[in-house]
C-alpha cells in the first residue's frame, strides 16, 4: 500500500494561446537578398544547360568550363551575404540559441544517415522547423545545419556550399507550404509535410546530382556525359540517363525516409517546436508601472523579448496559490 | 548596493504576483542567502537583480530595482553585465565556447576590453578559482564542480561587483560543494564582492551567510540576520532543528558553535542510552543502532532480492566497478554513496539490467536482469534515472501514465495535486520526480532504484520522498538509493554502501558507516560525536522516551 | 549518388573518430594562422583544376598526401582518401559501362545492350578503348586531387578554427554554429541516456518507434537548454552594440544587395552566349568588391574585441606562399603550352610535362618542414590517458 502523501504546491494552469512572432522573419531586404542568392544558386546548379556555345566559339565560353570552380568560390560568399543580411545585427540571443541548438540536433543526426542509401534524418528536422518557426528560419537552419554537420564529421569539401544552399531551400519551402490554421498540428498538415518531404528529398538528390554530373562525366564522351557547348535538350537527355543510372537508388530511399520519419515523428516534433516558439515568444511586451501607486501602464511598453507565461525556467513552474507550504514537518516522526 | 523599492512583479498572463511589494536593501560586501521553498520566487528575485526580469522573461513590473546606481527598468541585462554576474542553475547550459580559456574571455569580448587587459584578467581569474591546470580543457570533459567554477569565472572576468548564483551546489557532491563555497567566501572576504545565493540545501552554506532573505511564498521577502532568521524559518538545516529541540540560544549555525552547546545534550543522551541498556524492554541489539527506522534488527535472509557478486564492469575499456559485492533483502533501504564518478550510477544501471557485466554475477529477482525481457524487467526493477524527464515523451501527465493500468491511481496516491493535463516538462523538479515514480511504481516492482533523487528538491519535498520510501520498504520493496545527500541517507537508509573508484570501501548499518567517515557524516552525528545519532527525529524520540 | 561524396562506407567510423577528437587541446594558440593552410590547399586545388595532365596531377596528389601525412594530427585524411578512391572507381566504372563509341585501341569488348531509340547517343556495353579509359582516368585524377587538397586542409587545420575569423557581420551566425558544435556531442550522450531510461519503462528497445520516442525527450531538453543558454548569453553582455547611425546601416545593406545583384548578373552573363567578352569578369569583380566593402564597413558598428586572435606568423606566410607557388606554376605553364596541360588521351601517349609547373608543385611541399605545434601541445600529446570522466 502506498501511503498518501500530499503535495502542497498547487500549480496554476495557464493557457498558452498567443501566437508567437517568428525569429528571423523575412524582412523586405532579406527577401530580396534571398531571391538574388537563389538566382545565383540556380545558376550554380544549372549552368550546364545554359553554357551552350562550344568552347572555341567565343572567349566567354572558354570560361564556361571553369564554372564549377567559379561557383565554388562565389557561392560561399553569396551565402555569407544572405546570412549577414538575415542577421543584420539584430539577432538577439534567443533566436541564436534556438538556431544553434536545432542546428546541433541536425548535425548530431547526420552520422545516422546510412549515406550508402542516401537516406538521412538530417533533412527531417528542417521541415518541421520551417513550418513552426518560419521560412526565413528554415533557410538559415538548413544552411547552418549542413555547415555544422560538415564541421563535426569532417565532411568539408567542394560539395559543401551546394549542399548548404540546397538544404536551405528545403527548409525555406517547408515554411511556405499553404496550410490553413485550422489544420495546424493535425493529420492534414502532417500529410502535406510528408508529401513535401518526398518531393524535396527527390529534388535535393537531383540538384546535388546536377552539381556532380559535369565533374564526374566531363571528358567521358559517353551518352551520359556532360558535353560542353551542346544544346540544352541534349544535355538534358544525357543528364537524365546519368541520373537514372547512378543515383535513383540513393534518392528514392532518401525520399522514402523523409516520408517515413515525418509520418511517424512529425507530429510530436512539430508540437515540440511550436511549443518552444511560444515559450520563447520573440515579441512579448514588458510593462512597467512607476512608483507612487499609479497603476496605469506607461505609454510605451518596453518591446523586449520575453517568453510566454509558465516561465521558460521549469523550476519556477508551480507557484503556490495559497499560504506557504508547511515545510517544518520534515523531521517529524 | 542593491535596492528594491516596492517591487511587485508578475509574469505575463498570470494574475498572481510572484513578488509583492518587496522593499529591501542589500549592502555591499555581504554574502546574502535567499531561502524559500520551490516556487516561492527565489529565482525571480535573483533574476530581478540582473535585469533578466523583466527584460528577458517579459511580465509586469511595478516599483524599481536599483543596482549599483543603475535602474534595471532602463537597462537590459547586457548593459548590466559589467556590474552583475549571474550564474544560473545549470552552468553547463550557459557555455558558449569550447574551452575553459575562451569561456572566461567571452564576456570581456562583448564589453570591448582591450586585449592586454583581457589576457591579464583571464590569468587572474584562473588563479583565483584554481583553474590554471584546466585552462585548455574542453568544457564537456570537466566534472560538475569544475564546471561550476568555470561558470563563476566566466562572469567574474567582466569585473562585476555583484555575483548572483542560483543553486550553485545542488548537483555537486560534498567535496565539490565545499570548493565552490570556499570560492564564494574568498570572493566576499578577500575581494569585497557582494554575493547573492539561493540554495535549498542550507546545511553547508548558512554558517557563512551575513544576511538571510526569507521568502514565505506569498510574495513577501523578509530580511533578517542569520540567527534570527533560522530561529523562525520553517526551512532550516538539521543543526537549527536540533537547536530548537534542545532550546539553545542563540541558535548556532555551524557545527562548531553547536558543539559548544551540545555538551549537556550529549550527556543526557548517553545517560538515556545507558539506562535503556540496563533496562528491560529493549533488546541490546537495537541500542547499538539508535536509528529507529526498522523494527528490530534484520538478519540477512538467505534469499536476497538483489545479489551482486564480484561485479566488474565499465565503459570504453575502463573499469568503473571492481569486484563489487552487495546483497539487498526485501524491505531494506540501501544508500549507495560516494563521490561523483565513483560508480554509483553504474552499479544501479547494472542492477536495473541496463548494462552487461564484464565479470561477476548480478542477480535480481533470481535472474540476470540484462537477460530479462522488458516486461519481466519492469515488474522486477523500477529505476528512476538521474534526469526523471528522460522517461517522459507524452504531452500530458495523463498521457505518460496512459498505458499503465494503475498509473493514474499511483500518481494520485503519491502526489494528488498534480493536474493530469499539464505538460510534464512544465512541472517542478519535485513534481517530475513524483510522476517518474508513479510511472515506475505502477508496475509494482520488487526493487526500486533511485539515482540522485534529491537534486533540486527543497526540504519539504525531501520529507515527502522519505515518507514514501519508508512506506514502500514496509510493504516489502527493496530500495537502492544512489545519493550524496547524507541527510537523506541518514533519514531513511537502513544500510549504507560507500563506493570509491569503483570499489566498496564500506558496507554496513547506516549509523556505523556514516559516522565513521567525516565526509559523509550528517550534521547531527557531527554535533553529537562520538555518540552515533543521525537525525533530529531520533534525538527527539529518545528525549521523549519513545523508541 | 549526390550526397555520396561526404558520406560513403566508413563514414560512421570516421565520424566517430572525427567527433571524438583525441587530446584535450582544441587548436594551437600560437601556431600557424588557420587561414594559411586553407590558402595552401586552395592553391593546390586551383592548380589541379587547371590541368588534366596525369603526371602533374599525380605529383599534386603525392605532394598533398606527403604534407598531410606529416602534418595532420587527426585521422581524418584517411576518410578523404577512401572517399577519393570511391569517386575514382565510380568514374572508371561509368567509363567502362557507358562506352563512347569512338574508335580506338580496344581493350575488351563487352556485350552491347540495346537501348531504346529515344536515348540516342547512349551506348551501354560495347568495345572499351584505351583512349576512353585514359581520358576517364585523367578526369578522375583531377577530381581526386581536388578532394584530397581540401581534405588535407581539413585534416591539418581544424575548420572550426576558421569560425574565429568570421567578419563581424557574420558573428551571430558564427555563434550559432559554435553552439551547434558544442551541443551536438552532448545530444548523442543524452540520447543514449534516454534510451536506457526507456528500457526501464518496459518499452521495446528496437524499432523505429522506440528510436523516435527516445529522440523526443532529447529534443525537448535541447529546446529548454536553448532558453537557458539565451539567458546566460544575455546576462554576459551578448548583443551590446555601438550606436551606428542609421544611414550607415542602410548603406551597408544596400551595398550587400547590390553586390549580390552584380554577382548574379555576372554569373548569368558568363554562361550565356552572345554577351560581349569582357563583361562578365569585371562585373563579378566589382560585385565582390562592393560586398566585401560593405562587410568591412559594417564591422565598425560593434564594440567587440577579440581575445588572443590568431596571428599571421612568418611560418604562415611560407605555407601560404607554397600553395600559391603551385597555382602560379601551373597557370603560367598553361599560358606557355596549353596543350601539354590538357591532354585528351587520343593518342595514348605520355604527355609532356612543363618544367615550371613541376617546380611550382614541388614548392608546395615545403610546408612539410614547418612545425605548427607549440611546446604545450607536444607535452600534452605525450601524456597518455584521458581526462577524468564522470561515471554517468
Amino acid at each position: 500500500m502506498i501511503q498518501t502523501v500530499l503535495l502542497r504546491n498547487r500549480a496554476r494552469r495557464v493557457p498558452l494561446r498567443r501566437r508567437a512572432r517568428r525569429p528571423l522573419a523575412l524582412r523586405p531586404w532579406s527577401a530580396v537578398a534571398l531571391l538574388l542568392a537563389s538566382a545565383v544558386g540556380v545558376l550554380a546548379f544549372g549552368w550546364p544547360f545554359l553554357a551552350t556555345t562550344p568552347p572555341h566559339a567565343s572567349p566567354n565560353a572558354a570560361h564556361a568550363g571553369d564554372a564549377p570552380w567559379i561557383f565554388l568560390a562565389v557561392l560561399p560568399a553569396v551565402l555569407a551575404v544572405v546570412l549577414a543580411e538575415f542577421a543584420d545585427g539584430r539577432l538577439d540571443a534567443k533566436a541564436i540559441a534556438i538556431l544553434g541548438v536545432l542546428a546541433g540536433c541536425g548535425a548530431a543526426l547526420r552520422p545516422f544517415g546510412g549515406e550508402i542509401t542516401g537516406a538521412s534524418p538530417v533533412f527531417f528536422l528542417l521541415m518541421p522547423a520551417g513550418r513552426a518557426l518560419g521560412a526565413g528560419f528554415g533557410f538559415c537552419l538548413g544552411v547552418l545545419t549542413l555547415f555544422a554537420s560538415a564541421l563535426l564529421t569532417g565532411g568539408v569539401g567542394p560539395w559543401l556550399p551546394f549542399q548548404m544552399i540546397a538544404a536551405g531551400w528545403m527548409g525555406f519551402g517547408a515554411g511556405w507550404l499553404p496550410v490553413p490554421r485550422r489544420w495546424h498540428g493535425r493529420w492534414p498538415e502532417i500529410a502535406m509535410l510528408a508529401g513535401y518531404g518526398a518531393v524535396a528529398g527527390l529534388a535535393y538528390g537531383a540538384v546535388m546530382d546536377l552539381w556532380f554530373w559535369p565533374l564526374q562525366t566531363s571528358g567521358l564522351a559517353a551518352g551520359i556525359s556532360y558535353v560542353p557547348g551542346a544544346d540544352p535538350l541534349t544535355e538534358l537527355r544525357h543528364f537524365m540517363a546519368f541520373y537514372v543510372a547512378t543515383s535513383l537508388g540513393f534518392d528514392i530511399p532518401r525520399a522514402a525516409a523523409n516520408v517515413l520519419l515525418v509520418a511517424v515523428a512529425g507530429r510530436p516534433v512539430l508540437a515540440a517546436l511550436r511549443r518552444a516558439a511560444r515559450r520563447a515568444a520573440f515579441d512579448a511586451t514588458v510593462t512597467v508601472t512607476p512608483l507612487g501607486g499609479d497603476r496605469s501602464e506607461r505609454g510605451t511598453p518596453f518591446r523586449s523579448n520575453g517568453p510566454e507565461p509558465g516561465t521558460p525556467f521549469p523550476s519556477e513552474a508551480s507557484r503556490p496559490a495559497g499560504p506557504a507550504p508547511e515545510a517544518g514537518r520534515e523531521c517529524g516522526p | 548596493m542593491i535596492t528594491f523599492e516596492r517591487v511587485t512583479f508578475r509574469y505575463p498572463e498570470t494574475d498572481r504576483p510572484v513578488l509583492n511589494g518587496v522593499t529591501l536593501t542589500i549592502p555591499e560586501g555581504e554574502l546574502t542567502l535567499v531561502v524559500g521553498g520551490t516556487g516561492s520566487g527565489k529565482s525571480t528575485l535573483l533574476r530581478a537583480v540582473n535585469g533578466l526580469v523583466p527584460h528577458f522573461t517579459g511580465g509586469h513590473l511595478a516599483g524599481r530595482v536599483i543596482v549599483a546606481g543603475r535602474d534595471t527598468r532602463d537597462h537590459p541585462p547586457r548593459e548590466l553585465a559589467d556590474i552583475v554576474g549571474y550564474v544560473g542553475q545549470d552552468p553547463a547550459a550557459g557555455f558558449v565556447t569550447d574551452t575553459v580559456e575562451d569561456e572566461l574571455a567571452y564576456a570581456m569580448e562583448w564589453l570591448g576590453v582591450p586585449p592586454a587587459t583581457m589576457r591579464r584578467r583571464v590569468e587572474d581569474t584562473l588563479d583565483l578559482l584554481d583553474l590554471s591546470a584546466l585552462r585548455s580543457r574542453r568544457l564537456g570533459d570537466l566534472s560538475g564542480g569544475e564546471q561550476q567554477r568555470v561558470a563563476i569565472g566566466a562572469v567574474l572576468t567582466a569585473g562585476p561587483r555583484i555575483l548572483v548564483l542560483d543553486e550553485p551546489t545542488s548537483a555537486l557532491d560534498p567535496p565539490a560543494a565545499e570548493e565552490v563555497l570556499a570560492v564564494l567566501t574568498r570572493l566576499v572576504h578577500d575581494l569585497g564582492m557582494t554575493v547573492l545565493v539561493a540554495e535549498h540545501r542550507l546545511e553547508r552554506i548558512v554558517q557563512y551567510a551575513d544576511r538571510i532573505l526569507l521568502l514565505p511564498g506569498d510574495g513577501r521577502v523578509v530580511a533578517e540576520s542569520p540567527a534570527a532568521a533560522m530561529a523562525v524559518s520553517p526551512l532550516a538545516p538539521p543543526v537549527v532543528h536540533l537547536a530548537r529541540l534542545a532550546g539553545w540560544h542563540p541558535v548556532p549555525l555551524s557545527i562548531r558553535d553547536a558543539r559548544r552547546h551540545a555538551e549537556p545534550l550529549r550527556d543526557r543522551l548517553a545517560t538515556l542510552t545507558a539506562a535503556a541498556a540496563n533496562g528491560t524492554h529493549r533488546s541490546p541489539a537495537a541500542l547499538s543502532e539508535p536509528t529507529a527506522h526498522h523494527d528490530g534488527l534484520r538478519r540477512p535472509t538467505p534469499d536476497p532480492v538483489v545479489d551482486v557478486r564480484r561485479l566488474t564492469a565499465g565503459y570504453d575499456g575502463r573499469p568503473a566497478l571492481r569486484d563489487v559485492t552487495i546483497r539487498v533483502d526485501p524491505g531494506e533501504i540501501v544508500a549507495v554513496m560516494g563521490r561523483n564518478g565513483a560508480g554509483k550510477t553504474t552499479l544501479l544501471a547494472h542492477i536495473a539490467g541496463l548494462a552487461v557485466p564484464w565479470r561477476g554475477d548480478v542477480r535480481v529477482c533470481g535472474a540476470a536482469p540484462h537477460r530479462l525481457s522488458a516486461g519481466e524487467l519492469v515488474r522486477c526493477v523500477g529505476f528512476v534515472p538521474h534526469e526523471p524527464s528522460d522517461l517522459f515523451y507524452a504531452d500530458t501527465v495523463a498521457g505518460e501514465l496512459a498505458d499503465l493500468p494503475d498509473g493514474l491511481s499511483t500518481l494520485q496516491a503519491i502526489a494528488p495535486d498534480i493536474e493530469p493535463r499539464r505538460h510534464p516538462r512544465d512541472l517542478s523538479e519535485g513534481e517530475q520526480l513524483a510522476v517518474a515514480l508513479a510511472v515506475v511504481l505502477a508496475r509494482r516492482p520488487r526493487v526500486l532504484a533511485l539515482d540522485e533523487p534529491t537534486r533540486g528538491l527543497d526540504y519539504a519535498a525531501k520529507a515527502r520522498l522519505a515518507a514514501l520510501l519508508r512506506t514502500l520498504a514496509r510493504s516489502g520493496t527493496a530500495i537502492l538509493l544512489a545519493t550524496h545527500d547524507v541527510e537523506l541517507a541518514a533519514e531513511v537508509a537502513t544500510r549504507t554502501v560507500v563506493l570509491a573508484e569503483g570499489e566498496v570501501v564500506a558496507d554496513g548499518p547506516t549509523a556505523s558507516v556514516v559516522t565513521a567517515t567525516p565526509a559523509f557524516a550528517p550534521q547531527v552525528a557531527r554535533i553529537l560525536h562520538p555518540l552515533p545519532w543521525l537525525t533530529v527525529a531520533d534525538v527527539a524520540a529518545a528525549l521523549a522516551g519513545r523508541r | 549518388m549526390s550526397t555520396v561524396a561526404p558520406g560513403r562506407a566508413g563514414v560512421t567510423a570516421a565520424t566517430r573518430r572525427a567527433a571524438e577528437r583525441t587530446g584535450p587541446v582544441t587548436q594551437p594558440r600560437d601556431g600557424l594562422h588557420p587561414g594559411a593552410w586553407w590558402i595552401w590547399a586552395t592553391g593546390l586545388a586551383v592548380a589541379a583544376s587547371r590541368t588534366t595532365n596525369p603526371i602533374l596531377l599525380s605529383l599534386i596528389l603525392a605532394v598533398t598526401g606527403y604534407v598531410a601525412a606529416v602534418q595532420a594530427h587527426t585521422r581524418l585524411f584517411g576518410f578523404f582518401l577512401r572517399l577519393a578512391t570511391v569517386v575514382v572507381a565510380l568514374r572508371m566504372a561509368l567509363a567502362v559501362i557507358f562506352t563512347s563509341g569512338l574508335p580506338g585501341h580496344v581493350v575488351v569488348a563487352l556485350p552491347q545492350v540495346p537501348v531504346p531509340d529515344i536515348l540516342v547517343g547512349l551506348h551501354i556495353g560495347g568495345p572499351v578503348t584505351v583512349e576512353a579509359l585514359l581520358n576517364a582516368s585523367y578526369g578522375a585524377l583531377q577530381l581526386a586531387a581536388l578532394i584530397l587538397a581540401i581534405g588535407a586542409a581539413v585534416a591539418i587545420a581544424d575548420p572550426r578554427s576558421l569560425l574565429r575569423l568570421l567578419p563581424a557581420a557574420l558573428y551571430e551566425m558564427g555563434v550559432a554554429v559554435a553552439v551547434a558544435l558544442s551541443v551536438a556531442p552532448e545530444l548523442a550522450t543524452a540520447a543514449r541516456r534516454v534510451r536506457r531510461a526507456r528500457r526501464l519503462r518496459g518499452e521495446p528497445d528496437r524499432g523505429l518507434v522506440s528510436w523516435i520516442r527516445s529522440a523526443l525527450p532529447v529534443l525537448h531538453g535541447a529546446l529548454e537548454r536553448s532558453i537557458n543558454l539565451a539567458a546566460a548569453m544575455d546576462a554576459r553582455g551578448f548583443g551590446r552594440r555601438g550606436s551606428a547611425p542609421r544611414w550607415r546601416r542602410r548603406l551597408v545593406t544596400a551595398g550587400l544587395v547590390v553586390g549580390l545583384l552584380a554577382t548574379a548578373a555576372a554569373s548569368y552573363a558568363l554562361l550565356t552566349p552572345g554577351t560581349p567578352g569582357g563583361v562578365g569578369l569585371p562585373l563579378a569583380g566589382g560585385g565582390a568588391l562592393l560586398a566585401a566593402l560593405a562587410v568591412l564597413v559594417g564591422r565598425a558598428d560593434t564594440v567587440r574585441t577579440r581575445y588572443r586572435p590568431p596571428r599571421w606568423t612568418p611560418a604562415s606566410w611560407i605555407v601560404a606562399a607554397a600553395g600559391c607557388a603551385a597555382a602560379a606554376g601551373v597557370i603560367s605553364a598553361g599560358h606557355i603550352d596549353a596543350a601539354a596541360l590538357n591532354p585528351t588521351g587520343y593518342p595514348p601517349v605520355l604527355p609532356a610535362t612543363p618544367g615550371i609547373a613541376v617546380a611550382g608543385i614541388l614548392a608546395a611541399a615545403v610546408p612539410v618542414v614547418i612545425s605548427h605545434t607549440t611546446p604545450d601541445m607536444r607535452r600534452i600529446r605525450a601524456r597518455t590517458g584521458r581526462p577524468n570522466r564522470e561515471g554517468k
